[in-house]
């Protein structure tokens, strides 16, 4: 429960959920205002150093032209900021793969975020919550303009240039960080293969552990084959056709299956003659 | 015709066995209360099937013998049960209700009543119409003037209820009873049937009539309209009055007394109108050398017979039970392909005497049902040339005129019972071959088990204009009174008595059928419908009939043929090539050493060939009729223009097509042959629209103009320069080649990307060093420029969309789940190549399905729907109609062929119909069966258009991501209103039809012309040009540098607009050139929402007291809008009028 604070300054604007409104606009000759709402970052369950509690700031309803640069200076007046994240849902912090070469990690889309803010000091966090509301933050001014629409275009395809060598560098990099790591697992489980053969006197260590042993994963799909040939083989072992009662059962759902198609196209006349699809003209 | 009735035998036996059961299995649909509370009908819930649920004790309770027997029966013969029963609920459509009869009953009664009490007047010359008051006039063009006879009113002797009424073959709409007034014998003269006597007699005594019941109330309006469009023929139209007015109408028809005339007289070789008389030229002629009269001689007959053929009907229907009903299902067929009205029609009384005719000579039986009786009825039209081999009622040959003597003065022949009459007298062959040929198409049709059989039997309509594949109209039919002149058709005219449309069109229709020969299958023509006209008006004249449509069924293959080869110039036949083609038939030598007469039609391009056929008949008509190019009407490209694509020849895109087909096939050659790559390529397959023509405008060969662009700084390729306009839009063309699996892929994702990345590279390397081909590789994909066209290779690995449902859980085991990214990239890499190249097979079919589907997506386009019917579904749409194309025949020219795409749109009922594709006819009966069975078993989870292909029969991927219902709905609505006024055959409104209705919208973005670099294939031409760095002239095929790819601005504004706002408004832009974007809040985007911090999206925050909402910040999203694509939006303007916040 947000405690109901009154306004008690003029100039802050604290809505119920403890969110401070605090305005942005794009250009100081623009008039319409985002307004984003900012709140010092408080997740219990959250333990990663990622976030420090106290020197966090959650912000909500990030347009999509304010990339991770453009927010650090935009929030730099409020004292020096360490890190900017920004991400489309708010969320616990997530650690990507390994790290990718510019060319390979994926576009991401241009949508309003939500931000978490690091600030070197956590005076940061009170300074921007009694920002004024009526004191827009302007992202993009003459000191450090902000590209939008064609200009941004031009340069995105300009970027999107690359080099064949350069290219090929990446490609080998990764290549090579990826046989390294597809050897030392085949390795570690080699070991743990190793581990479970005997020694010169016979004795088998058994370990606790991840029953991993195999050098492939089990398979899902390697699973239900299984399953599906138990069955098989159980069913030809039975007599399908032997007792009276079995004859008499198919029969019955023959018959069955006949009352269902009747009834399937009894229904489908019923509602064409509903929808009145018989009139011809 | 005992050989016919031998195979008549064998083929409808089975049929008449199997019929049985489904009259079983009606009577338990019927057994009503017993049978409804096992079965539970109510599954039907808001308009939707759902799946039959029978609870276990309904299904497994011990069956009744008699159950059983049923439901064998009815299983041995589904899919021709079904069919039955929805004969039989439409017949109930169309049979009248008691309450209708009985008002019906009581309005003739009173009529008959009013009739009686006609007042006698005294004699008086026939010409003196004084006696006449009130205004009312003779429904009669009276000329020449000149008449002899006295006449006088009387009441009528009798007054009969004739025709289909009193017979029960009386089919809603357009109830007509029919009531005859016998003209008392005092009035009448034996020798009347002279010069039009008769008739005049016949049309003043219903001026009679119609004056005197003018005064009475218990009528409502009355009119002329003349039977089946015979002006000789004038009827009275008796409405009731009051809220029935339109139920139904009542006609009075005069005849003479029953048997006042010889039928002799009116042998089709005798003369009964003067020449002397007509022309009013005293040049006497001995009465053996005038013309006979026909038509006249067969319209005077037709009134003294009608109570004679409604015994002999009436005596064959109490013979065989069903015959109302076959009478009635045959009118629906007739009427749904508009042969039943108008002149020379094949009306229901044609149809109720084909099948007495049938009864009678024993090809079908009297205790066969509706059903079989159409289906044989059809079966011998189709098979059976009237033209030729007419048919006769009559039992024996006395003195009426032979068949062949009927064949002399007919086109075509079906003799009454009394054998006078030809009741086919004024059919035209054209109209009779129609009628065969829709009979002959819909046997085709009626057994195949993967159409619905019933539904394009009789219960889809066959307007000309969605049935022909070109169209053209004659208007001003006066010019056709010069054409009689030209033919020399005086005893003709004569015999029309003056209706020269009449009388010219047998002639013109000879005349293109000559010179069209082997370029259509079929000429069909409107049939003129019957005038109706108010009491008070005069006799309608000849030439205010409506124009007179003709209809062409092209047979694609030589349609377009430039040449009309003749004969050899020294054979017989030439001279009469050269009469027919006049000034156009000269000598040619040709390359095999003929010398022979020929014709050689303009045309260069496809577009231009498709119209030949104007070019010939617009020839003839003016050489042969002197029917100036003026009066032809002719609809056949008249949406070419909006996927023109060079401005300067007229071409609609199969040649660029073409040569964006032969550039990849090289291209495709040359990688096969690459030699050094680690994997070797196991295929190469187009993946675009451009690849099956099917893009609206194919990419075009283009040489660069260098200086316009700036240069990127290392590799050299060009990039757009900021202040300049938008340059030239590249598309590229996307090839996907998927190379050998091997264990040297790696079992990674990212890994494989990789991996691809590297393949492009050393693909990139390859083509540059041996073929000198400029080339960009990238992560993704290739880019290289050839033949100034740009190729993007995508190279593929087909376990990849595997690995990519792979994932390990946290025990250890191996799961494999589907996922978007895995479909996405099957998508790309599988299906759409397979589509491309199946598409591509189709158009080698079909040669113009490409411009169908052409002009489908430029209207989609245009009416701003390209995003949520994309190209592929609509592709697969257009692939429907040609593919399944019942009861049509494929289309045979790009209109019809979107016409009907039009009409699929506004009338499939996607909500419980999947639309089956049968590409390559893989699809069986039982799998569309199957697929039905699916798809309303899970009906709410499928997406809002099911397309099943041969190759995914349950997840129709091509539409799963759009439409959605919302957008659905919304181009459901357009369509219908679209399509409507098309059908007016509209020449001139073409763009009107194009042109986006931009109202419904509340927001408008408008772009600067400048940066929009398709704007030249708008639909309104751009009235400015600006220069996008491209140069006329031949194109290298090599070298040079990279050009700008695939950058419109354009796409990048809609897709930041789509990821930003997506969840608050939809998007509409005509990728061709459009100038606008138009914005659509969703109808949710305004209501007020509780505060969380995952909705927070460009919101502002309301407080009331302790609750805090949320609503759009639109005015920051205005701006927004503005500020997302500066340099390119021109103005915002929001339509506040139409909502608020």
């Amino acid at each position: 429960m947000a405690p109901s604070r009154s306004k008690h300054a003029n100039q802050t604007c604290v809505i119920p959920g403890g969110f401070t409104v605090l305005s942005l606009q794009f250009s100081t000759d623009i008039v319409a205002q985002h307004k984003i709402c900012v709140k010092e970052h408080r997740v219990r369950a959250e333990k990663t150093t990622q976030r420090p509690l106290d020197r966090t700031l959650f912000v909500l309803n990030i347009p999509p032209y304010c990339s991770e640069g453009v927010i650090k200076e935009l929030f730099s007046q409020f004292g020096p900021v360490q890190s900017v994240e920004l991400r489309e849902k708010p969320g616990s912090f997530e650690h990507s793969g390994p790290k990718l070469a510019k060319y390979f990690t994926p576009a991401q889309k241009q949508r309003f975020r939500v931000g978490y803010i690091v600030f070197q000091k956590a005076i940061s966090i009170t300074a921007v919550k009694s920002h004024p509301h009526d004191v827009p933050l302007v992202v993009s001014t003459e000191q450090r303009p902000v590209w939008t629409g064609l200009q941004k275009w031009i340069h995105q395809y300009k970027q999107s240039f690359a080099q064949p060598d350069k290219l090929q560098e990446a490609v080998d990099t990764f290549m090579q960080d990826y046989d390294t790591r597809k050897e030392q697992e085949a390795e570690r489980q080699k070991e743990e293969a190793e581990e479970q053969l005997e020694d010169e006197e016979g004795w088998v260590k058994v370990t606790r552990g991840k029953s991993g042993t195999k050098t492939r994963p089990h398979s899902e799909v390697s699973n239900q084959k299984a399953l599906q040939k138990e069955s098989r083989k159980r069913k030809r072992k039975e007599l399908m056709n032997f007792y009276t009662w079995q004859h008499r059962n198919t029969q019955k759902e023959h018959i069955a299956e006949l009352r269902k198609k009747f009834e399937e196209d009894k229904q489908r006349i019923a509602l064409l003659r509903a929808q009145r699809k018989f009139r011809p003209y | 015709h005992l050989l016919e009735g031998e195979r008549f035998s064998t083929q409808v036996g089975p049929l008449f066995l199997c019929i049985l059961p489904c009259m079983r299995m009606q009577r338990i649909l019927n057994e009503g209360p017993t049978r409804a509370k096992r079965g539970k009908p109510e599954v039907v819930q808001n308009g939707l099937l759902r799946p039959v649920t029978l609870s276990r004790g309904d299904l497994y309770k011990p069956p009744t013998a008699d159950e059983l027997n049923q439901l064998k029966e009815a299983e041995s013969l589904f899919h021709c049960s079904l069919l039955k029963m929805q004969m039989e609920e439409l017949l109930k459509e169309v049979s009248l209700s008691e309450r209708r009869k009985q008002l019906i009953d009581s309005f003739v009664q009173s009529v008959t009543e009013q009739l009686q009490t006609v007042p006698q007047t005294s004699d008086m010359e026939l010409s003196d119409l004084s006696w006449l008051s009130g205004g009312v006039k003779v429904p009669f063009v009276l000329v020449p003037k000149a008449a002899k006879g006295k006449f006088h009113m009387a009441p009528p002797i009798s007054v009969t209820i004739i025709g289909s009424y009193p017979l029960g073959t009386c089919t809603k709409p357009g109830i007509s009873v029919d009531l005859a007034v016998a003209i008392p014998a005092d009035v009448l003269h034996p020798k009347d049937a002279l010069n039009q006597r008769y008739p005049r007699k016949r049309a003043i005594y219903l001026a009679g009539l119609a004056q005197h019941l003018a005064a009475s109330p218990a009528i409502g309006a009355m009119r002329y309209s003349c039977l089946h469009g015979n002006r000789l023929r004038p009827i009275l139209l008796l409405s009731p009055p009051g809220k029935d007015s339109s139920s139904f109408t009542l006609r009075l028809h005069a005849c003479p007394p029953p048997g006042f005339f010889k039928p002799s007289r009116f042998h089709p070789q005798r003369n009964n109108i003067r020449t002397d008389w007509y022309t009013g030229l005293g040049s006497s002629q001995p009465a053996t050398s005038e013309p006979p009269t026909p038509h006249y001689n067969s319209s005077v007959l037709g009134d003294m017979l009608p109570s004679a053929h409604l015994q002999f009907l009436t005596a064959v229907s109490s013979q065989c039970a069903a015959f109302a009903e076959g009478v009635a299902l045959l009118k629906v067929w007739l009427r749904q392909r508009e042969l039943d009205q108008g002149v020379g029609c094949f009306s229901g009384f044609l149809g109720s005497m084909l099948l007495a005719y049938l009864l009678s000579c024993h090809r079908v039986s009297n205790t066969m049902t509706a059903y079989q009786l159409l289906r044989n009825s059809l079966h011998f039209l189709a098979f059976n040339d009237l033209t030729e081999n007419g048919i006769t009622l009559a039992k024996g040959p006395d003195s009426t005129p032979s068949l062949a003597e009927f064949h002399t003065a007919f086109q075509v022949v079906f003799v009454d019972p009394s054998g006078h009459l030809n009741m086919c007298a004024d059919m035209t062959a054209c109209t009779y071959k129609q009628v065969q040929h829709e009979a002959s198409l819909s046997l085709q049709f009626w057994d195949d088990p993967t159409v619905d059989g019933f539904h394009a039997l009789l219960m889809t309509p066959k307007p000309m204009i969605r049935t022909s594949d070109h169209v053209f109209q004659l208007c001003e039919l006066v010019k056709l009174q010069c054409c009689c002149k030209k033919l020399n058709l005086l005893s003709e005219l004569m015999d029309h008595s003056g209706n020269y449309v009449l009388t010219a069109l047998p002639f013109i229709l000879s005349l293109l059928q000559r010179g069209l020969g082997q370029r259509v299958r079929l000429l069909t023509h409107s049939l003129t419908p019957d005038p109706e006209v108010s009491i008070l008006l005069d006799a309608p004249k000849h030439n205010t009939q409506p124009p007179l449509s003709f209809g062409l069924l092209l047979n694609p293959e030589q349609a377009a043929s430039v040449l009309e080869r003749g004969p050899p110039a020294d054979s017989p036949k030439a001279e009469e090539f050269r009469q027919l083609w006049g000034s156009r038939s000269e000598l040619r030598r040709f390359q095999d050493g003929d010398i022979t007469e020929a014709v050689v039609w303009e045309g260069e391009t496809t577009c231009q060939k498709r119209l030949v056929p104007r070019q010939l008949i617009t020839h003839l008509l003016q050489l042969h009729a002197d029917i100036p190019e003026s009066c032809v009407r002719y609809i056949g490209g008249m949406l070419d223009d909006v996927i023109k694509v060079g401005r300067e020849v007229c071409s609609t895109g199969e040649e660029e097509s073409l040569k964006v087909v032969q550039s990849y096939d090289d291209l495709s050659r040359k990688l096969w042959t690459l030699e050094g790559l680690p994997l070797s390529i196991t295929s190469v397959q187009g993946a675009h629209p451009a690849l099956r023509y099917t893009q609206v405008f194919p990419p075009v060969p283009l040489k660069l103009d260098y200086s316009f662009f700036d240069r990127e700084k290392l590799s050299r390729s060009l990039v757009p320069h900021e202040v300049k306009p938008c340059p030239v839009y590249i598309t590229p063309i996307q090839v996907i080649c998927h190379m050998e699996g091997s264990g040297k892929w790696p079992h990674d994702r990212v890994a494989i990307r990789h991996i691809k990345a590297a393949f492009h590279i050393s693909l990139g390397e390859l083509l540059t060093q041996h073929h000198h081909y400029t080339c960009q590789p990238s992560p993704t994909h290739l880019d290289v420029w050839k033949d100034g066209l740009v190729f993007r290779i995508q190279v593929a690995y087909h376990r990849e969309p595997q690995v990519l449902r792979e994932s390990v859980s946290p025990e250890g085991l191996l799961i494999v789940r589907d996922n978007a990214e895995a479909q996405a990239l099957e998508m790309a890499t599988m299906q759409r190549p397979l589509l491309t190249s199946t598409l591509h097979g189709l158009q080698q079919l079909h040669p113009c399905f490409g411009a169908v589907c052409r002009l489908a997506k430029r209207w989609l386009g245009a009416q701003l729907f390209s995003d949520d019917i994309t190209e592929d579904t609509a592709d697969l749409l257009v692939a429907s109609l040609f593919l399944q194309p019942a009861p049509f025949t494929p289309p045979g020219s790009p209109q019809v062929g979107f016409l009907r795409f039009l009409h699929l749109l506004s009338s499939f009922d996607w909500r419980n119909n999947p639309l089956v594709v049968n590409l390559n006819s893989q699809l069986t009966g039982e799998h569309t069966h199957n697929i039905k069975n699916d798809f309303i078993a899970s009906r709410e989870s499928l997406p809002v258009m099911f397309m099943a292909t041969p190759n995914d029969k349950k997840v129709s991927i091509w539409t799963k991501q759009a439409p959605t219902v919302q957008v659905r709905t919304h181009t459901c609505s357009t369509f219908t209103s679209m399509s409507h006024p098309i059908s007016y055959l509209c020449s001139t409104l073409y763009t009107v039809v194009m042109r986006p209705p931009l109202d419904p919208y509340d927001v408008l973005i408008h772009l600067s012309p400048k940066q929009v670099p398709l704007l030249s294939q708008a639909v309104d031409p751009p009235h400015a040009t600006f220069s996008r760095g491209i140069l006329a002239g031949r194109v290298a095929n090599t070298g040079g540098a990279l050009p700008v790819i695939d950058f419109n601005p354009v796409t990048h504004y809609l897709a930041e607009l789509r990821d930003a706002f997506g969840d608050l408004a939809l998007f509409f832009y005509d990728p061709y050139g459009g100038t606008v974007i138009a914005v659509l809040w969703k109808p949710k985007a305004f209501t007020p929402l509780p505060f969380k911090t995952s909705q927070m999206v460009a919101r502002r925050v309301e407080v009331s007291g302790e609750e805090a909402h949320t609503v759009p910040n639109v005015e920051a999203i205005l701006e927004d809008f503005r500020v997302m694509g500066q340099g390119l939006v021109k103005s915002v303007e929001p339509r506040t009028e139409r909502w608020v916040v």
